[in-house]
């Protein structure tokens, strides 16, 4: 199989809170491959979203080490860190953080800009991107003048302009309705079975398992659970434990 | 490239328009105060910079081309007699009262001298022959003397410290820092208007023969006339302005009017760019995330400044040339001069600039993980 192009191993994460030091993470191993879709599932202070932080070089471990696309992030400087983000990641959020003053088209083309993509080539970026997520008429709307599901498509392709290997989603059905987040979900997976760009979905939906290859549940801090995708969850009661007899990886699942 | 600056500046018209007043409120409060200032203090030299005189001969320490003292008249021959002087006149620069038909006594400055052609002053006679003036009791009367004397016309009479002397001619401009009115007259008429002026003279004007040099004929001036001071233009010039910019406070005044200025621009664009700044916080995350430095968020912020200052000076440059005929109607000059407004342009810069730099700190500390905050 391809070489992971986002590797985290035993990632610890500390804040200090006071006088107490409280660790989120606590020792967490994760790969994810080109074209692989990645759900991670937890509940709430599980330490999903610092664990995305980390993957995604917005925050550094206190201990462990990450590598994206090849390029290993321990100890990184802050300059090393923002390079990486430009270079390799792709963010999609769940409030879409789109710029409300700019249209579709502009959005994509900032994020290119940002990315050192300037002038007419940006454009036309955008506008290749933009078409890939099915809103070549919308280019020149304003986020305000688009639907939910429009948003979080421009969102993508904000994600996607630059080509970066990988990309990381946070709870991004989580305001969009049944059917829509279900296109979105479904398009996220094309892309990056299309583009062999590894993803990684923070969420609660329960319709992400549908399309991801694995389904990682995190709680504590660490890593329980690393399932096969691809199918219906539990109707209740979908702790972790209820689904532990079909872990694909072993029982022990904090090192995966 | 996508100006995310620009953009967030005209998405929100409000604040914008909120800016650009603020910022052309303070342009303009400078630009007339400051441009009224430097009209007042262009009145301050006309008459010196103007006349045809290369040095000016003065009693000791006069401190402004109005505040004259006497001296013995015959003084003037003694600069006569200097190597490099071509030709050197009396001139009496007086207060004097006039009578005006109302009955009422208004102050005029008087300007005495025997031949006004060869000084080049009036310097711009409307109507009547300067050459007249050494003809009788006859005046020329500066048309800005309308608002303090009320009207009149070439022909009448006016009574000055008990004499009549009738209006032969108008000039323009030739007005004092004091506002009174400039009126010409001959050098003789003046020194019996008052019994202190007879034989004297409160000043000398020299003008220089070709391939003299100014420094070296003033020099031996001063060691002839030993109880006189001696100027050279430029330097009589800069003493009359600077004795109402500094001694009279008026310069201090202007130094605390434009600090407002300043301070008023400062405060709404710090006010207007740091809400802004607050607001955009989890705009300018999205930008961090996606791998913007600080420095990428500076930029937004300093174009936006640099926006505000270029619109907000242009529309504070309009309105203050707008008020230049409205300021001109009440007789007051609002000099901008091109190196003023260049001037005031660089302060609006370097004003929304600094404005700008109160909100890095803000946006320096910005966390990029926000953005993963619902």
């Amino acid at each position: 199989m391809n070489e992971p192009v986002l590797s985290v191993t035993d990632v610890v994460k500390t804040f200090d809170e006071g006088a107490q030091e409280v660790a989120v993470l606590k020792g967490v191993s994760l790969d994810v491959r080109p074209g692989e879709v990645v759900a991670l599932e937890g509940p709430s202070g599980s330490g999903k979203t610092t664990l995305l932080s980390i993957m995604g070089c917005i925050l550094t471990p206190t201990a462990g080490q990450v590598k994206v696309a090849g390029r290993t992030v321990k100890h990184a400087s802050q300059a090393d860190l923002r390079e990486t983000r430009r270079q390799s990641i792709g963010f999609v959020f769940q409030q879409f953080n789109l710029f409300p003053a700019l249209s579709a088209l502009e959005n994509v083309e900032y994020a290119l800009n940002v990315k050192g993509v300037g002038g007419r080539a940006a454009a036309k970026e955008a506008a290749r991107v933009l078409e890939t997520v099915g809103l070549s008429d919308r280019l020149h709307f304003l986020p305000r003048d688009l639907s939910g599901g429009q948003k979080q498509r421009v969102a993508i392709a904000r994600a996607l302009a630059g080509a970066p290997k990988v990309l990381l989603a946070d709870e991004p059905t989580a305001n969009l309705d049944t059917g829509v987040g279900t296109e979105v979900l479904a398009l996220f997976r094309d892309l990056a079975k299309r583009e062999g760009k590894g993803l990684v979905i923070v969420t609660h939906d329960p319709k992400v398992r549908k399309v991801a290859d694995r389904v990682v549940g995190m709680r504590d801090g660490r890593l329980m659970s690393d399932l096969a995708g691809g199918f219906e969850p539990a109707p209740a009661k979908s702790d972790m434990k209820a689904v532990q007899p079909k872990y694909r990886r072993g029982q022990e699942a904090n090192t995966l | 490239m996508v100006s995310l600056a620009r953009k967030n500046l005209l998405h929100d018209r409000l604040r914008f328009v909120i800016t650009v007043a603020g910022v052309a409120f303070a342009v303009t409060l400078v630009l007339v105060q400051v441009g009224l200032f430097m009209g007042l203090l262009g009145k301050a030299t006309v008459t010196i910079e103007n006349a045809s005189a290369d040095i000016w001969v003065t009693s000791k320490k006069t401190p402004n081309v109005d505040f004259a003292h006497t001296f013995p008249e015959t003084n003037v021959l003694r600069v006569r007699g200097v190597p490099g002087v071509a030709r050197a006149d009396n001139l009496l620069i007086q207060f004097m009262n006039i009578q005006l038909p109302s009955g009422a006594e208004e102050g005029t400055l008087v300007y005495a001298l025997d031949d006004f052609s060869a000084w080049n002053l009036p310097w711009k006679v409307n109507e009547g022959d300067v050459g007249d003036l050494r003809r009788g009791s006859y005046i020329l009367m500066d048309r800005s003397a309308v608002r303090r004397f009320g009207t009149f016309s070439v022909g009448e009479y006016r009574e000055i410290l008990g004499r009549r002397f009738k209006i032969i001619g108008t000039t323009s401009e030739a007005a004092s820092f004091t506002t009174a009115p400039i009126v010409f007259m001959d050098l003789k008429n003046a020194q019996e208007r008052l019994q202190t002026l007879q034989g004297k003279a409160q000043y000398i004007l020299v003008k220089l023969a070709p391939g003299a040099t100014a420094q070296a004929v003033a020099a031996e001036i001063r060691r002839r006339l030993p109880y006189n001071d001696v100027y050279l233009k430029d330097d009589w010039a800069r003493r009359s302005r600077t004795y109402w910019v500094v001694s009279t406070g008026l310069g201090m005044n202007m130094g605390i009017t434009v600090f407002l200025g300043v301070l008023v621009g400062i405060v709404v664009v710090a006010q207007t760019l740091y809400t802004s700044a607050v607001e955009h916080v989890k705009e300018f995350g999205t930008v961090k995330a996606i791998g913007g430095s600080n420095w990428d968020i500076y930029r937004i912020l300093g174009e936006q400044a640099l926006i505000a200052a270029v619109v907000g000076f242009a529309l504070g440059g309009l309105i203050s040339l707008g008020m230049r005929p409205l300021m001109a109607r009440l007789y007051l000059n609002v000099l901008i001069s091109p190196a003023f407004a260049a001037t005031v342009f660089a302060g609006t810069v370097l004003m929304c600039l600094g404005a700008a730099m109160l909100s890095f700190r803000r946006v320096a500390t910005i966390d990029p993980a926000l953005v993963f905050r619902a």
